[in-house]
């Protein structure tokens, strides 16, 4: 069993002066560098001696990280170190990407979060990041930055395997962006854990809906999953599910069990595979009976 | 001189709920914990190398290299360890000589200027194992045949009240014989039996364990440790050393939380140990949060068999347990709490005919350690369980089954001795209406079924016969008192309740007491160990004997001054009174520099310093083959909670609606602080009802860390805890008061079991009650009918 | 490993420490300024234990970088009381007992002095929510709610 330490073992801390000059740090074969925002997912690995990196870089710091921009065409740009905390509370967040604030405020505690930003989670890509299915529903769009070159990852293409992105060595993620989100969409985040709230997810179920007049059923719906495959999980079929046929609480089941079906839970130590496929089922039946009964509401 | 008596201005402080002595400190983050002490440069930092295998021998150890690094400053292994030691059964060495018993055993130390520098040493540190078939089940531990663990266990020294079975893995038997139980069965209507099991949990005090050791160059010992036993740990230790506990001593400062874990000796024999090879220096030994969940004490895992049997009316007749606790490799407490268990094993009722086996089982499992309850919750779990379903079988409500068989005053105990004085029936009629009990309540949502249980517990404090208290009071110049004490502040409140004895004994009110503190088994007065709920009890007594004792000295003084009779004295508002000739004077006038004679031809008195000392002197032994005696215990303190709760059909989730409890403390000292202890002790029993389980898969932990090792947050208490204090006072007890920490953990999982089985018709015999273990037990039920 | 000279602002004074890159913010506080009031419970950020005040938000001072502080404005437990005497979510804690080991408060008064300079009249579910990284095995968590209820009442 890995024996974690009292303290974090050595390393060198770089303030860097810009992305660019980061960038050259972590092509550095010589050094096996890391950058890192809140250090919440790094430092705990560090400790227990998951990872040990020579040099920490540190652009927390740099023109735009911490920057979150509504813009005229109602995208948002949430720089890679914006905290939790202060995504969630943003007025922008809050008005037009209520699912967004819903999934930061799940994670850890109120002081994790004042440190924990959304871009370390979502490198981090941990099957259980909190803000991964929101991501994935809203459509976000990953900025990153090697060099002066910067390219714009769709979030479906980020999460290759548990701890694992598309990100290239060298490759910093600036800024996410979220397209305008679908008119009079609703979004829910429900997540279960062994605690009532604060705990990594057993399953997080994110659902956005929106009116659609060109889909039979009058919606669409898109759900993504987190904990209960290597990766947090899009789930497009749900899609042409519930945009089909007229709405019905049959036609949610049927999403809730494709949403299961797609779904490739494993066992550890928080629950069993067994255990998360049936919750799946549950938990995205509640959260699409959840954003139907706003819609209707308020549509 | 003498001033003109005044009316009585102060009232008694016992039973007000004074604030908190330490609060101010507290809230302030002036408090002292051990880590926060200073000891400047000549520090040096500790950390254990520790067995990765459940079992094994160790074949070779080579620690050359981690020696050769620069500021590593020494090493202590097995060859180092002279005598083995322990509590009750001496049965393990400091450090592991040849063999390790669990994943976590010391097997060697290092001393090193920083932390990080000793775990570097540590990893240098070669060892080569040879892996042995290990223990894991206290079942087939207990079998014959079983690789054994502590092959000379005959050699062992062991207390004379502990049993060990020479050649097996059974560390303690406790047997208990009471009336015929096997002709009674044949007289029940009702029987029912059932196998119950309780999984290691650990106690999570949120601060770990710490140690700082120095020997200085006369080879005198001082230990700054977080500790609940400063004068168990002075005499074991001296005692592991060879050397006189009179060159050993402990200073313990504020204590982060202990339940038990803090008791008797764990971690601090290690710092002892490397402090030792660098004189002059102190060596900071601290566990991470990791180690804490499993290399200082976890509570033993507990595998129950329990038979209940009672007549048509719901009298109870018979009840047969055996239980095999899961101790681990070495038993610092476990041998007493398998005895604990043998002698409450009715829990608190009436039987007439009752047989017990208790057994005390090495495993390779992490070492058991006494936990709040001390064996009480981990018996419950099962007993309240069965008893809910007799009670259902009889068609009687669960309630008015226990109010039929509860333990009263004059009953039978299953040790044979005669029940003093209590109330448990007031406890379960106050704990049941308090949750509406019989009040049929609708749920929150079609998806959530609600439900109502009700279980009640009794606990004695388990400790050796003679396990002593003594308290020292001393006068200062303006009439202010010392109170010298050697139980330890953990956060339930002792150090109030101490003032609130002295006070009232010595008529001063309360700002003019002052607790010596920390505890320093140089200066402090000895208490046996801050455990079983003794100390406002036991401690109490021996603070209100050297009350008394300063009291009589001072009237005395002032008798012979006044040519008055002491029994017409008395001490009133920091005075000493006459009612007869109407006459005070204040303490601060005599209490230190004595009276002068009236004719000037000298002084009497002087500093008053009152003794007293607590012992109890009536506890006998038990028969070993029948468990029977004049008197096993000191007193039980009985109680009952009640549980209303939802659970979530879908998800298995359950939410606690309501906890009420109801416990006759006899008499609250503190009655906000004895509040505190039922509400503290309903969360911490949800906690380990609902999310707890150390997990140890072949012996290695999987989930020692907070991630993964899921205590209940603010999120997860109940929507309402209702605390009821009952008062029938205990005869030896100072005000009759009787212990409560411990108590308001015991009932809490079997209650919520029980309520989750009037909630949805299912029992479920493994704890914790994790989302998902209801969730299954809810779908196998469904696909059964 | 190299260290870095920092300044930052602690209860109101400034300091100038020389830090590895590897010492924790909590460390720093303990071990280099003395300032022992923040308490190590877990170094992982689960307990709560550590919370401090960083730029008027509550962190995990055991997952903060000592160089992370330079120019922060820090405020620990021992800064909330001042010449005026105590922050009325002291006083409360005293009035209702919301203490037992005394171990978690340190942490827990900054979360919710936090919480109220946020929302000065929070709800149950707020407070729960607060403070649900500040993990008490004591009290069962009902009079540090009481607490907070009184202490926001008081303004
Ligand atoms: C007590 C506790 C509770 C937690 N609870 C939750 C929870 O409920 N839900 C949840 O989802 N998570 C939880 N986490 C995990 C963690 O807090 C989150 O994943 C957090 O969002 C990580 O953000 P960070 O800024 O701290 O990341 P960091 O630790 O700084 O970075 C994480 C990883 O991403 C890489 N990285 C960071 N930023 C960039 C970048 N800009 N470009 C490229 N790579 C980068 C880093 O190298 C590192 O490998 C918890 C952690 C703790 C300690």
């Amino acid at each position: 069993m890995e024996v974690v330490s009292s303290g974090l073992p050595e390393f060198e801390y770089i303030h860097a002066e810009s992305i660019e000059q980061a960038s050259t740090f972590l092509l550095d074969e010589s050094k096996d560098s890391r950058l890192f925002m809140g250090g919440t997912d790094l430092f705990v690995q560090m400790r227990a001696g998951a990872r040990s990196p020579s040099l920490l870089v540190d652009v927390k710091h740099l023109p735009g990280m911490n920057d979150i921009q509504l813009k005229p065409d109602g995208s948002l740009h949430v720089g890679a170190a914006v905290n939790l905390n202060a995504l969630a509370r943003h007025e922008d967040v809050a008005e037009h990407y209520a699912l967004l604030a819903e999934a930061a405020q799940s994670v850890g505690s109120y002081q994790l979060r004042s440190r924990a930003t959304m871009g370390g989670n979502l490198c981090n890509a941990s099957p259980a990041a909190d803000t991964a299915p929101a991501a994935l529903v809203l459509g976000a769009r990953l900025i990153a930055q090697s060099g002066k070159d910067e390219r714009s990852i769709p979030v479906e293409a980020f999460f290759l395997g548990p701890g694992e992105t598309a990100l290239q060595r060298g490759e910093i993620l600036t800024r996410i962006e979220f397209p305008s989100p679908p008119k009079r969409s609703v979004g829910r985040y429900l997540k279960l854990g062994r605690n009532a709230a604060g705990d990594l997810a057993i399953v997080g179920v994110a659902v956005l809906g929106f009116p659609d007049d060109e889909a039979p059923s009058g919606y669409r719906f898109r759900l993504a999953l987190s904990s209960v495959a290597p990766t947090p999980l899009l789930v497009p079929e749900v899609e042409n599910i519930l945009s089909g046929e007229t709405m019905n609480d049959e036609r949610i089941q049927a999403a809730a069990r494709t949403a299961q079906q797609a779904a490739k839970p494993i066992d550890d130590v928080r629950a069993t595979a067994d255990y998360r496929s049936a919750m799946v089922e549950v938990y995205a039946r509640r959260a699409l009976k959840a954003v139907w009964a706003a819609l209707r509401r308020d549509n | 001189m003498a001033e003109k008596m005044k009316s009585p201005s102060v009232p008694s402080p016992i039973g007000e709920s004074v604030p908190r002595l330490d609060a101010l400190q507290k809230v302030t983050g002036e408090a002292v914990f051990t880590d926060d002490l200073q000891f400047g440069a000549d520090l040096l930092y500790g950390r254990i190398l520790r067995s990765p295998h459940p079992h094994a021998r160790i074949k070779r150890l080579d620690a050359s290299k981690a020696l050769a690094l620069p500021g590593v400053k020494a090493l202590v292994t097995g060859d180092d360890c002279k005598d083995r030691f322990g509590l009750y059964l001496k049965d393990r060495y400091t450090f592991c000589k040849d063999r390790v018993r669990y994943v976590g055993d010391p097997v060697a130390g290092i001393v090193a200027t920083s932390e990080r520098l000793a775990e570097q040493a540590c990893r240098l540190v070669e060892v080569e194992y040879e892996v042995l078939e290990p223990v894991l089940d206290p079942v087939q531990g207990a079998q014959d045949g079983a690789p054994l663990l502590h092959p000379n266990l005959k050699e062992y020294i062991v207390a004379p009240f502990i049993f060990p079975q020479h050649g097996s893995n059974i560390s303690n038997y406790f047997k208990l014989r009471k009336g015929d139980v096997e002709g009674a069965w044949s007289k029940c209507n009702v029987i029912v039996e059932g196998a119950y099991r309780v999984p290691h949990v650990q106690h999570v005090p949120i601060e770990p364990h710490i140690t700082v050791a120095k020997f200085d160059h006369s080879g005198n010992v001082t230990l700054w440790a977080s500790s609940q036993s400063p004068f168990a740990q002075r005499d074991l230790i001296a005692g592991s050393l060879g050397i006189s506990p009179n060159r050993v001593r402990v200073i313990s400062s504020f204590v982060g939380g202990g339940f038990g874990s803090k008791a008797g000796v764990s971690m601090e024999a290690l710092a002892v140990m490397m402090a030792q090879k660098v004189p002059g220096h102190p060596v900071k030994v601290r566990l991470t949060r990791e180690e804490e969940f499993y290399c200082s004490f976890v509570r033993q895992g507990l595998v129950s068999n329990i038979k209940i049997g009672a007549d048509e009316d719901g009298t109870l007749l018979a009840m047969q347990t055996e239980f095999y606790w899961d101790a681990g490799a070495y038993t610092e407490y476990g041998v007493n709490i398998t005895r604990a268990a043998g002698y409450s094993c009715t829990g608190p009722y009436d039987v007439p005919n009752v047989w017990s086996d208790s057994y005390c089982v090495y495993t390779n499992h992490p070492v058991g350690g006494p936990m709040r309850g001390f064996g009480m919750p981990e018996i419950h779990w099962g007993i309240e369980q069965t008893m809910d379903q007799v009670a259902q079988k009889l068609g009687m409500d669960e309630k008015e089954f226990r109010l039929k068989n509860c333990i009263r005053e004059g009953s039978i105990t299953p040790t044979g001795s005669k029940m003093h004085a209590l109330d448990l029936e007031s406890c379960i009629l106050k704990a049941a209406e308090a949750i509406d009990w019989g009040k049929q309540e609708p749920a929150s949502a079609p998806h959530k079924r609600r439900g109502k249980g009700i279980a009640i517990m009794w606990k004695a404090p388990a400790m050796p016969p003679n396990a002593g208290s003594s308290s020292i009071v001393r006068f200062n110049e303006d009439g202010t008192v010392s109170v010298g004490i050697g139980g330890q502040e953990l956060g339930q409140g002792s150090h109030t309740v101490a003032a609130q004895i002295a006070a009232a004994t010595l008529g001063v009110p309360m700002d003019s007491i002052r607790i010596s503190y920390p505890v320093d088994t140089q200066y402090s007065p000895y208490e046996w160990q801050t455990v079983a709920s003794r100390l406002t009890w036991s401690m109490g007594n021996a603070i209100r004997e050297a009350a008394l004792d300063a009291r009589r000295q001072i009237l005395e003084l002032a008798a012979e001054h006044w040519d008055e009779q002491p029994d017409d004295l008395d001490l009133h508002d920091g005075q000493v009174i006459s009612y007869k000739s109407e006459r005070s004077e204040p303490l601060k006038n005599l209490v230190v520099y004595g009276l002068p004679k009236e004719d000037d031809s000298g002084w009497r008195g002087g500093p008053i310093i009152g003794r007293g000392m607590f012992m109890p002197n009536y506890v006998s032994a038990l028969d070993p083959e029948t468990g029977q005696g004049p008197r096993a215990v000191v007193h039980f303190t009985p109680g009952c909670q009640a549980v209303d709760l939802e659970v979530d059909i879908e998800t298995g989730q359950i939410t606690l609606l309501r906890v009420s409890s109801a416990f006759d403390v006899g008499k609250a000292i503190n009655p906000d602080q004895v509040r505190a202890q039922m509400e503290g002790g309903v969360v911490q029993g949800a906690s380990t009802t609902l999310l707890e389980h150390l997990r140890l898969e072949n012996g290695v932990p999987v989930n020692p860390n907070f991630t993964d090792y899921r205590i209940a947050s603010t999120v997860d208490m109940p929507l309402k805890t209702i605390p009821i204090i009952v008062e029938v006072p205990q005869d030896d007890g100072p005000w009759g008061a009787r212990g409560i920490g411990e108590h308001s953990m015991v009932p809490t999982a079997p209650a919520i079991a029980n309520a989750l089985a009037d909630a949805v018709g299912l029992r479920i015999h493994d704890l914790p009650l994790s989302a998902e273990r209801v969730f299954k037990a809810l779908r196998d039920k469904e696909a059964a009918t | 490993m190299t260290t870095h000279k920092i300044a930052l602002t602690v209860n109101g004074i400034q300091e100038q420490v020389e830090v590895p890159s590897n010492m924790t913010l909590l460390t720093m506080l303990r071990e280099r300024l003395g300032l022992t009031g923040a308490k190590n419970g877990c170094a992982a950020g689960e307990c709560g234990a550590c919370t401090v005040m960083m730029n008027g938000e509550p962190v995990n001072s055991c997952l903060v970088l000592a160089v992370e502080a330079e120019g922060a404005e820090i405020v620990t437990v021992e800064g909330l009381s001042n010449e005026n005497g105590l922050d009325g979510l002291q006083e409360a804690m005293i009035e209702v007992t919301g203490t037992q080991c005394g171990f978690c408060p340190p942490g827990g008064l900054i979360s919710a002095r936090a919480l109220l300079d946020r929302n000065p009249s929070p709800s149950e579910d707020e407070i729960k929510d607060a403070l649900r990284g500040n993990l008490c095995r004591c009290t069962g968590y009902v009079r540090i709610l009481e607490s907070v209820k009184q202490a926001a009442k008081g303004g």
